[in-house]
């Protein structure tokens, strides 16, 4: 118990002094979830209101895959795209392996089916005329799916949330494509784990406070976001 | 503005949905689809938005291509669809997608919201209107549009009988003030006869009939036709027979029938004897005063002539006559 009362205290002054290892981290950590997340939203939002308008045979298939991706255990994404970054593998070629762009790749992957489901979902619970109102209201391609996306704000930021959470707190994909190289592919989620199994209880304490408090933090944007929309 | 159909069929898959070889909507009148469940008449008014392609044949909106009119038509569609906001920002919306002054969407929403009695609800959540009040802001969405075409898919569906009847009242001159020419959908014969001046009868994809709607409920083509229109369909020995809606009176006449008396009901105001003639079954309603007979009595009832309409040529054959003839 005292273990974890001076590590708290220590955390905290490890956070109230700007370590520079602890704020390079958290950077890090932010950029490589951010960019992944932005990443998955890019890709995961069209074909979620793909899934969630069209009508097409292999729909619910696609669906039922989209549904197990969203289930992928994170090492199994970074599994996945070790294999294929690897110098042997088919990317060997771009060099990629052990780099932020990497870990950035494996974290689009678990994000994506998240962002796709959510999609999906949200735009299938809107009324089924409203594409056609906006239509023949007179709303172009663009403006209907700018006034179909606000509609569906609450599931779509949903969806955001969903796929940076299960980023920013994975380990696996982050491990094994990053490498968890001091300085340079080293996040949260690696350094904690890093720091634990050297017993720096207190900097593995910090990097989890900072973790949670990052993760609150651009939850609660969002939800505030989220929230304050009139329905 | 002037509708023209010319040659469409249109299918969902496999399965077609209507074969209209020629049909126009009048300029400047309001038109109905009148139809069964299933019929077609909302795809056609669907057509008529631009909202569907036919695999063949061409759709023209004052004379143009169906997709590219649509800044010249409003739509109401049968459930009344708001974005999230208050009804008064989804007025406003559909005011501003066809590129209106903030001045002139002030002034014409205020008045097509106070003419369609949704005035004091322009402030509510759009979303959280009952029935009879979404279906009203509906129909003041798509009249404020001021569109040479006004389109309206079951108008009086979600309301309650009270505010149907009082819609059915209002509409008329609702649709004078604010929409040039207007087609509506309906499956209730009465709707269509008080709300429309032309008539076009849809069954299974089909054009039965079109034209004004005394000439269409005088000559129903076929007795399909004639039963949409309210006709009770007898059995004759020259075929079958058509009876007016209405047209039945108790007693010997021009066109008298037996009648196996099954039941009498009470309406208070009157009463309806039901019974059977030539295996169909009838309602001829009574005035007060009349005696009525009793179920298991064997009674005359007739029809004056003039609402009497005789069937000789085989259905399909008449069909497909009227429909051309009706509509050129």
């Amino acid at each position: 118990m005292e273990a974890i009362w001076d590590g708290l205290v220590e955390a905290f002054r490890l956070i109230g002094s700007g370590d520079g290892d602890l704020f390079s981290i958290a950077g890090r950590t932010l950029l490589v979830s951010g960019s992944a997340t932005a990443l998955a939203m890019v890709v995961g939002v069209p074909l979620g209101y793909l899934l969630g308008r069209a009508r097409f045979p292999a729909r619910t298939l696609i669906l039922a895959g989209v549904g197990t991706g969203m289930g992928m255990p994170p090492v199994v994404a970074g599994l996945i795209i070790w294999l294929l970054l690897v110098r042997s593998g088919p990317f060997g070629g771009f060099e990629l392996i052990y780099t932020k762009q990497a870990m950035i790749i494996a974290q689009f992957l678990i994000a994506t089916p998240l962002v796709i489901a959510f999609t999906a979902a949200s735009i299938q619970s809107l009324p089924a005329r409203l594409p056609d109102l906006l239509t023949v209201l007179g709303a172009g391609r663009l403006r209907t799916l700018w006034l179909l996306a606000k509609e569906a704000r609450l599931g779509l930021l949903a969806a955001v949330m969903a796929g940076f959470g299960a980023v920013v707190s994975e380990v696996g994909a982050s491990m094994a494509v990053g490498g968890n190289l001091a300085g340079d592919t080293r996040v949260l989620t690696t350094a904690i784990v890093t720091e634990t199994s050297r017993a720096d209880t207190e900097r593995a304490i910090a990097y989890g406070l900072v973790l949670l408090a990052m993760a609150f933090a651009i939850v609660a944007v969002l939800t505030v976001v989220q929230q304050r929309s009139p329905r | 503005m002037e509708a023209r159909i010319e040659g469409v069929r249109f299918a969902y898959g496999d399965r077609p949905v209507l074969d209209v070889p020629e049909l126009r909507i009048e300029a400047g009148r309001v038109t109905a689809l009148l139809g069964p469940n299933g019929s077609g008449k909302s795809t056609l008014l669907r057509l008529l938005a631009g909202l569907e392609r036919p695999r063949s044949g061409r759709v023209l909106v004052g004379g143009k291509p169906a997709p590219q009119a649509r800044s010249s038509v409003a739509y109401a569609f049968q459930e009344a669809v708001f974005l999230s906001g208050s009804l008064r920002a989804n007025l406003d919306l559909a005011l501003r997608l066809r590129g209106l002054a903030a001045d002139e969407r002030r002034s014409r929403l205020a008045e097509a919201a106070g003419a369609c009695g949704v005035a004091h609800l322009l402030d509510r959540p759009a979303n959280r209107l009952s029935g009879g009040e979404a279906q009203r802001a509906n129909l003041a969405r798509a009249l404020a549009l001021r569109a040479p075409l006004t389109l309206l898919d079951e108008p009086l569906a979600g309301f309650d009988e009270r505010g149907r009847g009082q819609m059915l009242e209002e509409l008329p001159a609702l649709l004078r003030r604010f929409a040039g020419t207007a087609v509506l959908v309906t499956h209730d014969r009465d709707e269509a006869l008080r709300l429309a001046a032309d008539l076009v009868l849809l069954r299974e994809g089909c054009v039965r009939a079109a034209g004004p709607k005394r000439e269409v409920f005088a000559s129903p083509p076929d007795p399909d036709t004639a039963e949409l229109l309210g006709y009770t369909i007898l059995g004759t020995d020259a075929g079958l027979a058509g009876i007016a809606p209405g047209g039945l009176r108790p007693g010997p006449g021009d066109f008298t029938l037996t009648l196996q008396v099954e039941e009498v009901v009470d309406l208070v105001t009157a009463a309806e004897v039901i019974g059977s003639s030539g295996g169909r079954r009838i309602a001829v309603r009574c005035p007060p005063g009349e005696p009525l007979p009793a179920p298991g009595e064997q009674v005359s009832v007739s029809a004056p002539t003039e609402m009497v309409v005789s069937f000789t040529v085989p259905a399909p054959e008449t069909v497909d006559r009227a429909s051309r003839a009706s509509v050129a």
